[in-house]
């Protein structure tokens, strides 16, 4: 078969045949596409001709090749080759067709289509880096927290037994500023795992009806007495249709307003400070709520307003008046949360204002105060209600650190109602149950040898009902959320985070105590 | 004593299988990324010692499916380059799948891993992120600056003519 008739076959000028030698020399071409003289090597031609040298040692005939590219006369080109081997000849027989203006479409196309899916690579590889630092520094804050607490929980309570002790005025003075120093500590402490908490979305807004007017009253007093300390007015103005009882996170909903109104305390040193609360809607349900924070202070210029929302961001002249610089960060995470937003106007030297809205639920019961309002923040010692001498609850503490077992001795000592006993860890707390009987156990959850999650699983699964159904409180400075549920899951009941706040502490020992008790005559 | 050997370049879209050859073949390199479709060769001599090797070398369009390879650009290779970008985690992920198959359908034919693009990270955590991931390499280049081309080509040829021989 020549190659004119082969040719034949094909009706335009895309198409080529050549024959080639087992010495891979051209013996014939048509030259429809490229120029090949005749007796040339095809593989000076391209370096692709090489693998005819495989064809000829393959048993299999025939072979296709798609999209070669070949640059010819300056210009690349898409070409299909199609091989057939020729026995009785040892020829090879290479059909080639042009493909450039198919493939150029599939070029196009696949290059926007990989350019595309490499950026998504990058973006996402950047965002694993991210993820991993975070969680890096998540948990170097937590340990980091978690070491810090431990200190300060005993330089707290510490100051508290040195404050009521005998001391000089001067010496009272001292105790004041070390212990303004240490809350200002506890502070930031709570403020950064807040950060992270956020960051990681941990955090979450915990809706419960509470009584909004007697929150706000709270939070005006303080404030009014700070400004007053600081020579300052301090004007507040709350809408008279704002429902006493709203649905919402108290907690949070402080501590947007808290970080709010210290800011404005620090950055202004004369004239006022505003709290506005308003509301424009009479909604029975649901209602927005906008409050408004407006000081005379020292403002922000414009060109840095959104930077004052980073974390750790003091604006140079802003440093000098204190604070860790994580608050604004903390609102403006908060608020966002909590599905509103947080504006800030302001004009350097002339004062700023912070205001945002938040959709709170609104508490059917309007009238009722919540239960435990009207009991005493501070629980009085049986002794002293009943007016005669009681038999003190015994309590049962597990604490491997000698500073904090002596500060609950003294707490214990100074309260008078309950008679405290120590076990250094997690074995030591179950031998202590099985031999003397306990009200309540008291337990740090990070002990040598058994710590507080072990030692009240095994509780929980004592064979002795007695043991097993003993109130236990957790004191830690362990504070994640995970941490808490372990906790839970472990049977503890009460979770309190150190510095141990001393108020807390025998609420929850009382509330815990009357809860078991009220359970026992039940079940008696 | 001249010898001509085929030698594939496989790997992900993106790493920088054209960026080597071209570096090595022309020592030029360029930022833009260029996709490759369809397969583009080129060839270089290469001496060792006293022997002459004439690389033909395949550069294929990159898929992160190596079962979609087509059997004509790989057949008669005598050596396979499997190249990686060592910014982008998932183009080595499925380093050890990808190497299965290579192996079972050619087998005995060497294939040497090669991490590309080593400008762009830290080479210690990039080793370190390997050996958790239990991938052994060959070399660690960068067709930028031409770090470890031509020692990988040379090292390749040398064993080609030993193998030959």
């Amino acid at each position: 078969m020549h190659n004119k008739d082969v040719s034949k076959q094909f009706l335009d000028n895309r198409h080529q045949l050549v024959t080639v030698s087992s010495e891979l020399k051209v013996v014939e071409s048509d030259n429809v596409i490229f120029y090949l003289d005749k007796g040339s090597d095809i593989t000076e031609f391209h370096p692709f001709f090489y693998t005819l040298t495989t064809i000829f040692d393959e048993l299999e005939t025939s072979h296709r090749f798609f999209c070669i590219q070949i640059e010819f006369l300056g210009k690349r080109r898409y070409i299909d080759i199609q091989t057939k081997k020729s026995i009785e000849n040892q020829e090879v027989y290479v059909f080639i067709e042009d493909m450039t203006e198919h493939y150029k479409n599939v070029h196009q196309i696949k290059q926007v289509r990989n350019e595309s899916i490499i950026q998504f690579n990058v973006v996402q590889e950047l965002n694993n880096q991210l993820e991993v630092q975070r969680g890096f520094k998540n948990k170097f804050l937590a340990n980091v927290s978690h070491e810090i607490r431990t200190p300060l929980n005993s330089i707290k309570g510490f100051l508290n037994v040195l404050k009521v002790s005998e001391v000089s005025k001067e010496q009272l003075d001292i105790i004041n500023i070390v212990q303004d120093s240490s809350d200002t500590l506890v502070t930031i402490l709570d403020d950064l795992l807040d950060i992270s908490k956020i960051e990681a979305g941990r955090l979450e807004i915990k809706n419960r009806r509470f009584d909004f007017k007697s929150f706000i009253d709270v939070l005006r007093k303080t404030y009014a007495l700070r400004a007053q300390e600081k020579r300052l007015d301090f004007d507040f103005e709350i809408g008279e249709n704002i429902p006493n009882f709203l649905v919402g996170d108290r907690l949070r909903i402080n501590q947007i307003l808290i970080n709010l109104l210290e800011n404005a305390l620090r950055y202004t040193h004369q004239g006022s400070i505003k709290l506005n609360i308003s509301t424009s809607s009479r909604n029975l349900r649901r209602i927005p709520i906008t409050f408004e924070i407006i000081d005379t202070g020292i403002g922000i210029a414009p060109e840095n307003l959104e930077r004052i929302f980073e974390s750790f961001t003091q604006l140079e002249k802003r440093g000098l008046f204190g604070g860790s610089g994580l608050g604004l960060s903390i609102v403006k995470q908060l608020t966002g949360l909590m599905e509103s937003e947080l504006e800030v106007k302001s004009v350097e030297g002339e004062g700023s204002s912070f205001n945002f809205t938040l959709t709170l639920g609104v508490s059917h019961d309007q009238k009722s105060k919540i239960e435990r309002d009207s009991v005493p923040l501070i629980a009085l010692p049986d002794k002293e209600i009943k007016g005669k001498k009681k038999k003190k609850k015994r309590i049962l503490y597990g604490e491997d650190i000698e500073v904090n077992q002596l500060l609950m001795t003294k707490l214990m000592a100074d309260h008078g109602g309950y008679s405290l006993d120590i076990a250094k860890n997690g074995e030591w707390v179950i031998e202590y149950l099985e031999r003397y009987p306990y009200d309540l156990l008291l337990l740090d959850l990070t002990m040598p040898v058994m710590d507080g999650f072990d030692a009240a699983t095994v509780i929980r699964n004592h064979s002795n009902k007695q043991i097993r159904k003993i109130p236990i409180i957790a004191l830690t400075a362990r504070t994640t959320q995970e941490e808490k549920e372990l906790a839970k899951e472990a049977g503890i009941n009460a979770f309190l985070i150190k510095p141990l706040d001393q108020k807390a502490l025998f609420e929850t020992i009382d509330r815990l105590l009357n809860r078991y008790k009220k359970k026992k005559q039940e079940e008696d | 004593m001249s010898v001509s050997k085929k030698i594939v370049l496989l790997g992900h879209f993106g790493v920088g299988k054209s960026s080597l050859l071209r570096r090595f073949v022309e020592n030029t390199f360029s930022e833009n990324y260029m996709v490759t479709i369809g397969v583009h060769i080129m060839k270089k001599e290469v001496a060792v010692e006293n022997d002459a090797v004439t690389l033909i070398i395949w550069d294929v369009e990159g898929t992160d499916d190596f079962t979609k390879y087509r059997s004509s650009y790989l057949m008669g290779a005598s050596s396979f380059i499997y190249v990686f970008d060592a910014t982008r985690a998932i183009t080595y992920s499925d380093l050890k799948y990808n190497l299965n198959h290579i192996n079972e359908k050619f087998r005995g034919i060497p294939v040497h891993v090669v991490g590309n693009k080593v400008d762009l990270v830290d080479e210690n955590d990039l080793l370190k992120e390997l050996e958790a991931q239990e991938i052994k390499h060959s070399y660690l280049s960068s067709a930028k600056t031409g770090k470890n081309v031509e020692l990988l080509f040379q090292d390749i040829a040398a064993q080609l003519v030993t193998h030959a021989q």
